[in-house]
């Protein structure tokens, strides 16, 4: 395959939006960061709308752009053949583009101080949910296109197994298929004719239950880039070897499966639904960590075999041999920090009993930026600077500031969650942009408020650095050598594989089932029970 | 197909795990009917001063014939009404919440008493307090731009006699 | 509940004492509402409105402090107000005399007519005091900032045109029209404000900041 076929100026569009947004929204948090910690002037206006602003483009924006363009990349050099319906491609990420910029309008104007929860019956303008149905009707494109491109590849390669990042880059696809449709339903059928004017009511019950349904697996569409990476590019840059490759799908079909019915957990306080789904819902919740898991075996696992092969001897000496200064490796080792430390925060939130000590205090905001700002991205970090020069063809400006990049980011985000976590305990809620309650209570959580804001300070310097290295990559003149994207190989060849480790069909019946059983009722009961509707509110 | 003996061994051990959390899960459920707020009860949440139960001379707490407590309290922007409430310690309270307005959440720090308040439906929780003194009771979900204003104050009393 | 028995003594007074006299307000924000309230219609307000201006201004702005101006007020909140005089739940004499006719249609269309005029000019700013209060309330006495319910400069609280929004506009009056009413609610001789939110918190401003307030807010020269 030439230059030429390669998906890199679609790929580099997607992430470029990706990393642009992001610095954006780094920025904003940082202001927030300030803003409750009172070395600002108090504007709670400004605070809120930054809130929307950063969480918008964070979880929607940075997430979907960088995704859709890694899938795009990983896909045509897995499978050495160029896009499937470029058309296709470039008219999703023009939509989801425009999507974008409905939404920034909205949020600017001032007329979508909702937050980024799309909990009616707070009510934005139009604008803010046309333009968030154009962002996932634009990633439906990405969802097409990876569905086709591996059955199209399947069929003129009879048994033979798929590679293992697109059987695993579909995995995420078909998850955000699964996983959009609760907000989608949302958007169409509640939120659009509720702000343009052509239904006068809202049944919020109805309205959060499926926001539920996609606010848990929409963060395993988030995290499974990260895992990709930590199976497929990580061993291959320490110089080892993917432990298993089927053990891979088996982890990557369980989240798939798993991930999908447990955003009851979200609504744990909320009125409206039985405690019995809740629990269902908890036990699939814990369901995920098995996989996530076994991620943490095989990672370390292979990690250990790259130490050996380069000499590493002892329990821990195979460590020191590794190649500490690829920001990959660097990236995959704080992550997996991060990750036990907000998967052990996770559990709390997650446990059916304990969950309303903590329900919207310090300590989730807490969990999800280890998890997400913190595990997920740093390895887009790293997947961005592995990246970059091979979409570029350009070498990479600075190694060695790719990984102090990384270390910041990880120091900042400890600095900002290692609070958190404690205010969470005492109380402190999160999302406010001024604490007037009694001293008694408040100056305790105060005690805190200096150490999240030099946590901000530190990852918008970590936000900055990352910038300047891809912008420096993008202009750079040494050419990059090697532009092929290659992944980590498993120690055993596999040769052949039973068909539900080499396709969906049958994971996605069995997800089909298990939605069934743990949606249906929730969303049935709306339309059984005598719901009194709610009317639009400004805010 | 190849799986690794110490990859199956690791499996097994993250399935005890898992089976481990799950049980103390689904053990403190049952055995101490531990269950967060989860009452399916609706009302028409436009005409709430205008029902019985959350008109405004029927807000606040009751103590009932057998001794428990149940208090009515209305979350709208920017309070929870009545805006001070004093309930016994160490005694069964019954709270129910609803809203007129917008979507709302509400937390006792340090007690178990957290609920989302949502337009159309009333939140019930039932609880024992532990400690006595005034503790601030706040909204915890945005519900507009006076949302942090949103609090009010209970105080736990000592139980008479 | 009928009348309580001794087993059901009220563990509880609040802020607020006073008899039991049932809702502050009969109207509920409820679909009819709106729909009506949809159905406004201004040229027909206009009509109707000729008894109104000898108090209210031809143009819905006031001529004397005694006087609410009404033009480029909420309609949800002017016809709240015709129906609670109606209703008897806010007591003026004359007010109450002039609605006691008055259809719910009417009040819909006199409602829409006053909204449909523009809000005085000018804007909000005063002493420290005012301003305090105004952008960020007091949180030990529960006062949230006036700004959150009345806007953000204190013209009403809609956002979009969709909002049910029922925190009137402050800008656009006399302040000694607001001092009164805040006193009046202070009082509590003006009782219409459900669930006594505005009863309540101006139980906690002092004569003083409630003057500050008038004057922060009250755009119309004395």
């Amino acid at each position: 395959m030439t230059e030429r076929e390669k998906p890199n100026g679609l790929a580099l569009s997607h992430m470029w939006v990706a990393m642009i947004t992001f610095l954006v929204a780094a920025f904003l948090g940082l202001y927030q960061v300030l803003e409750r910690a009172e070395y600002i002037p108090a504007w709670a206006e400004g605070y809120y709308t930054s809130v929307t602003a950063h969480g918008v483009i964070m979880a929607y924006v940075l997430t979907t752009f960088f995704i859709v363009g890694f899938g795009y990349y990983c896909a045509s050099s897995s499978l050495k053949r160029p896009i499937w319906s470029p058309g296709l491609a470039w008219g999703g990420f023009l939509m989801m583009l425009v999507g974008v910029l409905l939404v920034v309008y909205a949020i600017v104007t001032g007329q979508g101080t909702v937050l980024y929860t799309f909990y009616p019956p707070l009510t934005a303008h139009w604008t803010f949910y046309v333009g968030a149905a154009l962002l996932v009707v634009g990633s439906i494109a990405w969802i097409i296109i990876m569905i086709v491109m591996p059955i199209r590849w399947k069929r003129e390669n009879p048994g033979q197994p798929l590679p293992l990042i697109m059987f695993t880059t579909t995995a995420n696809a078909l998850l955000w298929g699964w996983t959009l449709v609760g907000v989608a339903l949302e958007v169409v059928f509640q939120l659009i004719p509720l702000s343009v004017g052509w239904i006068d009511s809202v049944d919020v019950g109805l309205a959060k239950t499926l926001f539920a349904w996609t606010l848990h697996p929409i963060v395993y569409f988030w995290l499974i880039p990260a895992y990709q990476a930590f199976y497929m590019l990580v061993p291959r840059v320490a110089g080892g070897r993917l432990f298993s490759d089927e053990m891979a799908r088996v982890a990557f079909i369980m989240l798939l499966v798993f991930s999908l019915p447990i955003g009851m957990h979200h609504l744990y306080v909320d009125p409206f639904q039985a405690a019995g789904w809740k629990l269902f819902h908890a036990f699939g919740t814990f369901m995920v960590a098995v996989p996530t898991l076994i991620t943490g075996f095989t990672v370390l696992a292979g990690l250990e075999l790259a130490g050996r092969l380069r000499g590493g001897k002892g329990l821990f000496g195979w460590i020191r041999t590794l190649p500490w200064d690829e920001p990959m490796l660097v990236a995959t080792a704080l992550a997996l920090l991060m990750l036990t430390a907000g998967g052990f925060g996770g559990m709390i939130n997650a446990s059916y009993g304990m969950n309303t000590m903590v329900h919207n205090t310090m300590w989730v905001p807490a969990h999800f930026h280890l998890i997400f700002a913190g595990t997920t991205i740093i390895m887009y970090f790293a997947i961005a600077y592995h990246l970059w020069p091979k979409m570029t063809g350009r070498e990479l400006f600075s190694k060695s500031l790719a990984v102090k990049q990384l270390w910041v980011w990880f120091i900042g985000m400890l600095i900002l969650t290692i609070p958190w976590h404690y205010v969470g305990l005492l109380g402190m809620p999160r999302r406010t942009a001024l604490m007037p309650y009694d001293p008694v209570y408040v100056d305790p959580w105060k005690s805190t408020l200096f150490a999240m804001a030099i946590g901000g300070v530190v990852l918008a310097v970590s936000a900055v650095m990352l910038i300047y290295n891809l912008v420096m990559t993008q202009v750079n003149r040494a050419r990059e050598a090697d532009r092929e994207l290659k992944f980590a190989e498993p120690i055993h060849p596999v040769l052949s594989l039973p068909a539900p480790l080499n396709g969906f069909t049958l994971w996605n019946s069995i997800i089909l089932i298990y939605m069934i059983a743990g949606w249906g009722y929730p969303i049935a009961q709306f339309f059984v029970m005598n719901t009194q509707n709610a009317l639009p509110w400004g805010w | 197909m190849h799986i690794d003996p110490l990859e199956r061994t690791w499996v097994v051990v993250v399935g005890l795990l898992t089976a481990m959390m799950l049980g103390v899960i689904f053990y403190t459920a049952w055995s101490g009917d531990i269950h967060p707020p989860s009452n399916v009860e609706v009302i028409d949440s436009t005409r709430l001063h205008l029902t019985e139960e959350f008109a405004e001379d029927n807000l606040g707490a009751r103590t009932q014939p057998d001794g428990s407590v149940r208090v009515a309290m209305v979350a709208t922007r920017y309070g929870f009404y009545p805006q001070h409430i004093e309930v016994p310690v160490d005694t069964p309270i019954t709270f129910r919440f609803a809203t007129p307005d917008s979507l709302h959440g509400l937390h006792i720090p340090g007690t178990n008493v957290d609920t989302m308040v949502i337009p159309g439906f009333v939140s019930e929780v039932n609880t024992v307090l532990q400690n006595t003194g005034t503790f601030p009771m706040y909204c915890n979900e945005y519900c507009g731009l006076g949302h942090h204003d949103m609090w009010s104050r209970v105080t736990i009393t000592p139980k008479q006699g | 509940m009928k009348r309580r028995s001794l087993a059901l003594i009220p563990i509880v007074a609040t802020l607020v004492g006073g008899a039991a006299a049932g809702p502050s307000s009969q109207v509920a924000w409820d679909r009819d509402t709106l729909q009506l309230l949809a159905s406004g219609d201004a040229v027909r307000g206009q009509q109707l409105s000729g008894q109104c201006a000898s108090c209210h201004g031809s143009e819905g702005t006031s001529p004397s402090p005694n006087w609410p101006s009404l033009a480029g007020q909420l309609p949800t909140y002017l016809y709240k107000q015709l129906r609670d005089y109606k209703d008897g739940k806010r007591q003026d004499a004359l007010m109450s005399a002039l609605v006691g006719d008055r259809s719910d249609q009417d009040m819909a269309d006199l409602a829409a007519y006053y909204a449909s005029l523009p809000l005085p000019p000018g804007k909000p700013g005063g002493d420290e005091t005012a301003t305090l209060l105004a952008e960020m309330g007091d949180g030990p006495r529960l006062i949230p900032a006036c700004n959150s319910c009345h806007g953000r400069s204190g013209q009403g609280n809609r956002v979009l045109k969709r909002d049910v929004a029922t925190m009137p506009a402050l800008t656009g009056q006399f302040p000694a029209y607001l001092e009164k009413t805040m006193l009046d609610y202070k009082s509590g001789k003006r009782e219409n404000d459900v669930y006594r939110r505005m009863r309540a918190i101006t139980g906690q401003l002092t004569e003083a900041e409630i003057k500050s307030l008038a004057a922060y807010y009250g755009t119309l020269a004395q």
